[in-house]
């Protein structure tokens, strides 16, 4: 089977009733308010203004679009992308590329020309939200990451850089020589690229062996026209550029955050971009946040809880970010106990960087259904023996409730942990929790008295 | 300077604006008119932000 791309993702959505179609004209100004009321991903079809152009967002807005999109069931998305993890295959060079049909350079280059829209009320400017982003360094190779770009003029954009990050690292090395940093971003790819550049691999990982690990086959990579990098030869749309060596000192923000919250300006470098080229019928992939942020860092951090589980030698059996916690701040845990290995689960889970809330409870219930798991809560739950908390963790700019908004510039915050076992305790016999079972309910069916 | 990058700064130079304020103000504008009469405000060197992350001029700016 041949690999897929982001159009065979938008045909499988649309095959599954998952992909609305608007074909009626649009200003570019009605899109963010359009697909905020959309219950499907959507694409628009008719942009006024950009003839040649559609755009296609929200298509993992939602855990089950996620699903169709990795080719698997909603309970193995982590699963799936843990495999990945385990069977890295590295991209392949290919000379043709379907991105390249399209070469702009020079006086040609012209960011107004591509149809991305102000998507929150706060934002600073209009965003490209769904980047992969690829640079190099000269020692450390090749990285692959996600970074939100900011309009500012037909040639250059912000990009939020603040975070600790192997490109931030790659831009300070460049900076500190004087130098611009190259980079080359790819727009509109598959989710699995996607998937792969939110995970922080080690530095001499390169993400994209992971997202071929994810396709099951080498991604293809094309050379760059302008800059001495590769790129997936079939996104819809690639940039071309530099980060200019002026360290961080351009206002960039506020941008509606993946924590749904709106941010603040930022102080960050400039991309300047030297080439565009893109497919001659392009598609503009608009990563609606906060959602499909979230349900793209679930699978990550779900993975990562699966490895902490299984490093602590507990089997998991099922495993799930909340996407209320933006799916990066909690995690949700079902496990075949061992005694006292609800205290290691909890552990486990909140030894992964960016948890701070973790819940581990019995195979029973199934952690997807919010009543089961409040009646494993209620039942089988006491407060001051099963739940853990310490202070002190490394905590995260954005959640307001670390404080970091009253600290002095550059300071780290740190963050408080819960973890709370809701396993069967130990001592109390498995009889007690026997659940009551409606009596006949094999014999007769409802559906032959209907 | 457009016509069209000037009233962008006479506005931004009477009260700080966030860009929807701005696109709102110009609504009957193409939208990449608009985006790149914004491109020549970036571009002068001259935007500042407040504690809202509301863009602004100076007055003498």
């Amino acid at each position: 089977m041949a690999r897929k791309g982001f159009r065979d993702v938008l045909a499988d959505l649309e095959a599954a009733g998952e992909l609305r179609r608007i074909k009626k004209e649009v200003d570019i100004r009605q899109i963010s308010g359009l697909m905020g009321q959309s219950p499907e991903a959507t694409m628009f079809e008719n942009i006024k203004d950009y003839p040649a152009w559609r755009l296609a967002g929200a298509i993992v807005s939602t855990r089950k679009r996620l699903a169709i999109s990795m080719g698997c069931t909603e309970d193995k998305v982590a699963f799936r992308f843990e495999q990945a993890l385990n069977r890295m295959i590295e991209p392949v060079h290919v000379d043709k590329a379907p991105c390249q049909e399209v070469v702009l350079e020079g006086d040609d280059v012209d960011l107004t020309a591509i149809p991305y829209p102000l998507m929150h009320v706060l934002d600073g400017g209009p965003y490209i939200s769904g980047t992969l982003v690829v640079s190099k360094d000269p020692e450390f190779g090749v990285n692959i990451g996600s970074y939100r770009l900011m309009y500012r003029t037909p040639k250059e954009t912000g990009i939020d850089l603040v975070s600790s990050s192997d490109m931030r690292f790659y831009y300070q090395r460049a900076l500190d020589k004087g130098k611009p940093l190259e980079i080359a971003v790819a727009i509109g790819t598959h989710p699995f690229d996607m998937l792969a550049s939110s995970y922080k691999a080690p530095i001499d990982v390169n993400e994209l062996a992971i997202a071929g690990g994810l396709h099951g086959e080498p991604v293809p990579m094309v050379r760059c026209r302008t800059v001495d990098l590769e790129v997936p030869a079939d996104a819809e749309i690639i940039l071309e550029g530099e980060l200019l060596p002026i360290g961080w000192s351009a206002d960039e923000g506020p941008f509606g955050e993946f924590n749904h919250i709106s941010g603040e300006v930022k102080w960050n470098p400039i991309f300047r971009v030297k080439c565009i080229t893109h497919r001659a019928d392009p598609i503009f992939y608009l990563l609606q946040m906060p959602w499909e942020n979230d349900w793209l860092a679930a699978p990550v951090v779900e993975a990562a809880g699966l490895q902490a589980l299984r490093i602590a030698s507990v089997q998991p059996v099922a495993i799930r970010a909340p996407v209320g916690m933006c799916g990066y701040w909690g995690l949700i845990a079902s496990i075949r106990k061992r005694p006292g290995e609800g205290k290691n689960a909890l552990c486990a889970l909140l030894s992964v960087a960016e948890v701070k809330y973790a819940v581990v409870t019995d195979e029973d219930i199934d952690i997807n259904n919010p009543d089961e798991l409040d009646w494993a809560l209620a039942l089988r739950v006491q407060a001051d023996k099963d739940v853990i908390i310490f202070s002190g963790a490394r905590g995260k700019h954005i959640d307001p409730s670390v404080r970091a908004w009253a600290m002095g510039k550059g300071a780290l915050p740190t963050t408080a942990k819960m973890g709370i076992d809701a396993t069967m305790p130990e001592g109390i016999p498995k009889k007690l929790y026997q659940r009551s079972v409606y009596y006949g309910k094999d014999r007769a069916k409802l559906e032959d008295f209907s | 300077m457009s016509p069209l990058a000037e009233e962008i700064v006479a506005a931004l130079k009477t009260t700080p604006q966030q860009f929807s304020d701005v696109v709102d103000a110009h609504m009957q504008v193409p939208w990449r008119q608009m985006l790149k009469a914004w491109g020549e405000v970036r571009a002068a060197d001259i935007l500042k932000r407040d504690d809202n992350g509301a863009y602004y001029i100076d007055a003498e700016g």
